[in-house]
């Protein structure tokens, strides 16, 4: 109660630095906010991509059929791989004429051109992992052609990659500002009340009876930067939608991130959280300094 | 009470602010320091209060030696002792009574004890009707009135005051040395810095005067 008094004190007194103080933790709540999007969309985009790709192995006509059963029981050994099914010609032709244009192509040849097939689904979709599906397969005899997504596919997730590397390293930034903001606003109110901390040594209050206030003024700058933060972020987020949805159609509101559900109440918990961290870390940083006023 | 054994302070640039300094106090006595600005008046309370170390020799207070106190045991050391200043040193953003009740606050005592001891104090010094006031609102005399309030609130045995009527006319200043004279009739022992001769003279106590840190003269009335 007294540590909530004396910080509505150092506001009256300083209300000017406090707000800045706030501010700078609600623009580096957005940031990591914006970042904890970007990084969740882009790997459940990810997870999406990964799931459709596959290695596809075309194998030649008149296969010792013995050896590409024991190269499959080979490839199922592997850690990396996730699912080996074999298709035979007849099953690829049954899976194609499903398509009315197609069927019509495949009419016009005598008999089935379609050859037996292996699908190989991945864990991972890494290069390394598909490097060394692709060696394993390319010492094999009776292979005809191996198809995967290749470059294309490796570039995207490369530039995902890198836009998730950048909004870490944004988020870094600020995260590191806000807490030097943070611990110098209250290295100021320190030093402007110097003569009042004075006083409370004098008459013999303990170090800790006088740093909890600072500490609870670093909480409180925390929990109001989170929520506005957090604010903010939804309402940015709720006008872009709406845009978007207006603009091309496309409802983004159902995908899982931007549901009400989750962006009102655990976004918020997550925002407080991490700005009463903040503050709290921040005014850590600049109780050194009460021991030598 | 007090017994300073062969201290020494010397200040950057060889200033000796203390000079071989030797007395003893007993417990209940009231004391003036007293010499001309410089002499090291304040520098004996600082030292007392442990503000600062002394750098040769020892001072003892209740047979403890003060220097080997730790800093974590410093903020209980210091609520055995009241400081006055000249300068007041009150809390200038916080009304009179939460001045007053400082040294209580920070011990943790009963909120109920608390009132009943400030307001009784506010009424014995006729502060009455000024405990929502900040201390802007008061005069020197009332302002340096909170001030040993708020030294003697919890009955220290010692009460430590640097010119605490340095500030003040005739009429504050002789109000609070009768303040000053009933908190020793009630058995604290009171250390008075101060250069007013005249007031020293009337008050008829035993003086300590030092001059360029060396002590002079040690006479009691």
């Amino acid at each position: 109660m007294r540590a909530f008094r004396e910080v509505l004190l150092n506001f009256k007194k300083s209300g000017f630095m406090s707000l800045i103080s706030i501010g700078t933790i609600a623009i580096t709540i957005i940031i990591l906010g914006n970042y904890f999007i970007v990084n969740k969309g882009i790997n459940y985009f990810l997870l999406k991509v990964e799931n459709k790709i596959e290695i596809v192995v075309f194998l030649k006509e008149g296969y010792d059929f013995d050896k590409i059963k024991n190269t499959i029981i080979e490839l199922e050994s592997l850690i990396e791989a996730e699912n080996i099914k074999f298709i035979s010609k007849d099953d690829a032709y049954q899976d194609f004429i499903k398509d009315k244009e197609i069927l019509t192509i495949l009419q016009s040849f005598e008999k089935n051109p379609l050859p037996d097939s292996i699908k190989i689904k991945l864990k991972r979709y890494t290069q390394k992992n598909i490097e060394k599906i692709i060696n394993i397969l390319k010492s094999k005899e009776g292979i005809e052609e191996i198809q995967y997504g290749g470059k294309e596919i490796e570039n995207l997730i490369n530039i995902l990659n890198v836009i998730k590397i950048i909004t870490a390293i944004i988020g870094i930034i600020f995260v590191i500002s806000s807490l030097l903001v943070v611990s110098n606003i209250i290295k100021l109110t320190i030093y402007a009340r110097r003569q009042d901390i004075y006083i409370f040594k004098m008459v013999g209050a303990t170090n800790f009876f006088i740093k909890i206030p600072f500490v609870l003024e670093g909480i409180v700058h925390g929990f109001f930067g989170g929520a506005i933060g957090w604010a903010v972020l939804y309402v940015i987020i709720n006008i872009l939608l709406t845009e978007i949805k207006k603009e091309t159609g496309l409802d983004f509101s159902k995908f899982y991130l931007f549901t009400p559900a989750f962006f009102s109440i655990n976004f918020l918990i997550e925002s407080l959280t991490a700005g009463i961290l903040l503050g709290f870390s921040g005014s850590i940083l600049s109780l050194g300094n009460i021991k030598e006023k | 009470m007090i017994k300073f054994n062969h201290v020494f302070k010397i200040y950057e640039k060889n200033i000796k602010a203390l000079d071989d300094i030797n007395f003893s106090v007993k417990k209940g006595e009231f004391v003036f320091i007293t010499g001309p600005s410089g002499a090291g008046k304040t520098t004996i309370l600082n030292l007392l209060y442990r503000e600062d170390i002394a750098d040769m020799g020892s001072i003892f207070v209740n047979n403890e030696d003060i220097a080997h106190i730790s800093e974590r045991k410093l903020p209980f050391y210091r609520r055995n002792i009241g400081f006055v200043f000249q300068d007041f040193k009150l809390l200038f953003d916080r009304t009179i009574y939460d001045n007053i009740a400082l040294p209580l606050v920070i011990t943790k005592t009963d909120k109920k004890f608390i009132k009943n001891k400030v307001e009784e104090y506010i009424e014995k010094t006729g502060l009455s009707g000024k405990e929502n006031l900040t201390p802007w609102h008061l005069s020197g005399g009332e302002k340096q009135k909170v001030a040993i309030i708020r030294a003697f609130i919890i009955n220290p045995p010692l009460i430590l005051a640097d010119e605490p009527t340095g500030n003040l006319d005739d009429e504050s200043s002789w109000e609070i040395m009768k303040m000053f004279e009933e908190i020793n009739s009630k058995g604290t022992t009171i250390l008075f810095a101060s250069h007013n001769k005249e007031l020293i003279q009337k008050m008829k106590k035993r003086v300590i005067k030092l001059d360029k840190g060396r002590i002079i003269s040690d006479e009691s009335v």
